[in-house]
């Protein structure tokens, strides 16, 4: 696999994003496959942030250390990241923004000084089309056509007019012109040969088009960092599927409103991270007792307290698998890459109303904002089932809500929807609803609840596997570590020792196949972003056994390949 | 009269307490508006008053301590054709669900509150709530209860509630009168209902209420949709307390809002895979 990795660097507000984004969108266009993260503060204006693109020739899940491309909005990129350039790596910085100390650090080869905004400026054009003049300089590195990032231009600015589109293209060119008279032909980054139709998107695209997919009709959240890009996706997107999405005064009023809706018969979500979940955990309880489905986007970050609200970490596992007081059934689920993100989320909603229970879909800021191309989705792989629900006629006037059956599941009633009444608490209730305190009932209903758990558990998500079926080392992880486990694996295999990976697209219950897995002659480590080893303790305790040895991540950055290869037993550093 | 929402016998109440007016009052206004039960959902927190919704025929979600107004508004927004009738005492509305109370009146959602406000938390045997008298005494104010009571008819007429209102439990006929008219308001309508708990509160008993409430309705040239003369009423607290209809005006309600989205409610609407398909044509290269 041959790979091209570009960053963009600046500070919050200077356009790093709308670089990185024409960027990638005329690459996924170009016809190359890529992944691209991003790294920012917890702050609007100011600080120092980058944009990565990394492309490929084939499907790639994670990001490289190493950098070919350099671009520098501002002085911290050049004074902080050149160490990250490879060898025969070019910078392109804009001279107008750099101190000495920085300026003396670019006075060697492949170093190329463009005045992005003067240069929009000295053709007639708005200072903040200097983001074009940049984009431009880099298409110069990786294509000799400009058409395609014009056309991508184009395509961006169609809103804005034709005078917008117009100047967009003409700083573009200049930028891209500046570049060829400097560097000459360079060798292009291979392309795949055909590569087809393909989405490119983040997970926080991947999950709410998964949860409208789904049928989600009802969606309440309070803004929080990383997860909010979901709720604004249903509050923008959602209009076109009549899906309402209400902000909420806290993120208790969230999930109570999606409670209410769900029991009205709708289904309903919420999006959160680590703070705003811990405030829902009282209403999981409740949907869990009242048997009222519910799904929660908990999207980690670094805890604990606030933490770093913009960074990446999957500290929030032992607390979204506990998730509240008192035994109810629950699942835990935990996409790690953006095609995953919205099939998983889909299967959520499943979950959620065949088994009358919170679910809970592990989200975290490396999957959330990180682009990934992928083959278009299929909505003809997503079923919706609804579970046990009567309607009119047949629900009859003597309808209980917590009838016994069989399963522990007792048919819905939508209220409103049948002469019987839907009576429905999260007080300790008899068949009927209402409330009781007789230690037999309570019995029944506890033995009740948690039957559907044993289900839950039978139908797990299985591992998903990679690499050789015969391994000498095993990589484990869950959600976002996914694609960084697959490098790692790929490239221990080439390189002569037998490795697989196993994630874990749910993490509880988690599936009766695992301690199979676990059985195998291999060394096996787990690899996991949080520091006390969380998913380690929760596959120790379920079945009884020890790991060979664990590589964690706790500094708020995403896991790699190099990462996990570097932390090896033998490797480079030991985790 | 048919007796649709009759009321359950067996409660969970000390004998005497001001909250069977209130259910029986509700039962009332409800059969005479001709609803049926299945028609009518009851979202309820914890406290006695939470309990409500236990003893009366109709849809019930019996939902967690402070939270009845966001269980509400959810309910309401995914259907729009039931009668959405949030019920909770003073503690579960005021003290752990305050912030709920003060974003519901905001929304405007089309749904009926009514606050069995007994000035104490029965539940937990007597203690001090917001809406308790200064000096009070009670197992966790020993001292007397220093904290300003809460005034939730001049919190919600300066956060232009469309409809705010008081009763008394001890006047069923005003009782059922006023939850009618906060049926048929559209929007968010407050019944704040005066409910003397026999066991722990010793202080605003029925004989204190029966001395002191006089009825707003009945009061010539009371203009209620005058926000300032509303206001000024919702401070009287002394000899005489006002019940009635303090502050009424219409404006659009959240379901207004959100229009075409919910021309049908959103629990009788289909999926459209189409426009899924559209969605995702956005994120679509090559």
């Amino acid at each position: 696999m041959q790979t091209l990795n570009i960053r963009i660097g600046g500070q919050a507000g200077q356009g790093l994003v709308s670089v990185g984004t024409i960027l990638l969108r005329a690459a996924v266009q170009e016809g190359w496959h890529l992944f691209a993260h991003q790294d920012y503060e917890s702050r609007i204006r100011g600080g120092h942030n980058f944009f990565q693109l990394r492309l490929a020739d084939r499907p790639v899940a994670t990001w490289e250390d190493e950098l070919d491309i350099l671009v520098a909005l501002d002085e911290t990129t050049i004074t902080r990241e050149l160490g990250e350039l490879k060898g025969d790596g070019v910078v392109i910085y804009d001279p107008d923004v750099l101190g000495d100390a920085a300026k003396d650090l670019v006075q060697k080869p492949n170093c190329i000084g463009l005045p992005f905004a003067r240069i929009a400026e000295e053709l007639g054009q708005p200072k903040i089309m200097a983001n074009a003049v940049a984009a431009g300089a880099v298409w110069a590195l990786l294509s000799e056509d400009i058409t395609m990032l014009q056309e991508t231009l184009a395509l961006m600015f169609a809103d804005k007019g034709e005078a917008v589109v117009a100047g967009n293209k003409k700083v573009a060119a200049a930028g891209f012109a500046r570049v060829r008279e400097t560097m000459g032909q360079r060798p292009r980054p291979p392309k795949p040969a055909q590569p087809g139709p393909r989405l490119v998107l983040r997970g926080n695209d991947a999950l709410p088009l998964g949860a409208l997919a789904a049928g989600v009709k009802f969606m309440s959240a309070y803004p929080m960092t990383p997860s909010t890009g979901v709720t604004e996706f249903i509050a923008e997107r959602g209009r076109q599927a009549k899906v309402i999405m209400e902000q909420a005064e806290d993120e208790i009023a969230a999930i109570n409103m999606a409670i209410g809706a769900s029991f009205a018969g709708v289904r309903a979500m919420t999006a959160t991270s680590g703070g705003g979940f811990a405030l829902m955990t009282e209403a999981l309880s409740l949907a869990g007792s009242a048997e009222i489905p519910v799904v929660v986007i908990n999207a980690m970050r670094p805890g604990p307290s606030t933490g770093l609200p913009t960074r990446t970490e999957q500290g929030d596992l032992r607390y979204a698998v506990a998730m509240s007081f008192g035994d109810f059934p629950r699942a835990v689920l935990s996409p790690g890459d953006v095609e995953e993100a919205f099939y998983l989320m889909a299967h959520a909603f499943n979950l959620a109303e065949e088994y009358q229970m919170p679910v809970v879909v592990l989200s975290d800021q490396h999957l959330a904002d990180s682009y990934t191309t992928v083959p278009p989705f299929d909505l003809s792989r997503i079923e919706i089932r609804r579970g046990k629900v009567v309607a009119g006629e047949q629900a009859g006037s003597d309808y209980l809500r917590y009838r016994f059956t069989e399963d522990g599941i007792s048919p819905r009633l939508y209220p409103g929807f049948g002469e019987g009444l839907v009576v429905a608490a999260g007080d300790e209730h008899g068949e009927d609803g209402h409330l009781i305190e007789d230690a037999q009932m309570r019995r029944r209903m506890m033995e009740k609840r948690m039957a559907k758990q044993r289900l839950v558990e039978e139908q797990a998500l299985a591992p998903v596997l990679c690499g050789a079926e015969d391994p000498e080392l095993m990589l484990i992880g869950f959600g976002s570590t996914k694609g960084a486990i697959a490098e790692a694996v790929e490239i221990l295999n080439s390189r002569g020792t037998k490795a697989q990976g196993v994630h874990l697209p749910q993490v509880f219950p988690l599936p009766k196949g695992l301690g199979e897995l676990l059985k195998k002659p291999a060394q096996k480590l787990i690899v996991e972003g949080n520091y006390t080893g969380q998913l380690e303790e929760l596959i120790a305790s379920r079945f009884a056994w020890k790991p060979d040895g664990s590589i964690r991540r706790y500094d708020g950055r995403p896991l790699n390949a190099k990462y996990i290869l570097d932390r090896l037993p033998g490797g480079e550093c030991r985790g | 009269m048919v007796k649709r929402f009759e009321v359950c016998k067996e409660t969970a109440w000390c004998p005497g307490c001001g909250n069977f007016g209130i259910v029986r009052a509700l039962a009332t206004a409800l059969d005479g508006l001709g609803l049926k039960p299945s028609e009518v959902l009851f979202v309820s927190g914890i406290g006695q008053a939470g309990k409500l919704p236990h003893y009366i025929r109709g849809n019930v979600l019996n939902t967690l301590h402070g939270r009845t107004l966001p269980t509400a508004t959810g309910a309401k927004l995914a259907n729009g054709d039931l009668t959405v009738i949030a019920v909770g005492g003073d503690g579960d509305g005021y003290a752990e669900g305050g912030n709920h109370f003060l974003h519901a009146i905001r929304r405007n959602v089309n749904i009926t509150y009514i606050v069995h406000d007994n000035q104490v938390f029965g539940l937990t045997k007597g203690q001090a709530s917001p809406r308790s008298d200064r000096g009070m005494i009670t197992g966790t104010t020993p001292l007397g209860v220093y904290n300003e009571p809460f005034n939730p008819l001049a919190t919600a007429i300066t956060l232009n509630a469309s409809f705010v209102a008081r009763s008394y439990a001890g006047d069923q006929e005003h009782l059922a009168r006023t939850i009618q008219a906060a049926i048929r308001h559209q929007g968010f309508a407050l019944v704040d209902v005066l409910q003397p708990c026999v066991t722990f509160n010793k202080i605003n008993t029925y004989q204190y209420f029966r001395e002191r409430v006089y009825d707003l309705d009945q009061e010539e040239g009371y203009d209620r949709t005058d926000r300032q003369a509303a206001w000024a009423r919702s401070w009287e607290w002394g000899d005489r307390i006002p019940i009635g209809i303090f502050y009424q005006v219409q404006r659009p309600t959240l379901d207004d809002h959100y229009g075409d989205i919910l021309a049908r409610p959103l629990v009788k609407q289909e999926l459209d895979k189409g426009v899924v398909e559209e969605l995702l044509e956005e994120f679509r290269i090559g």
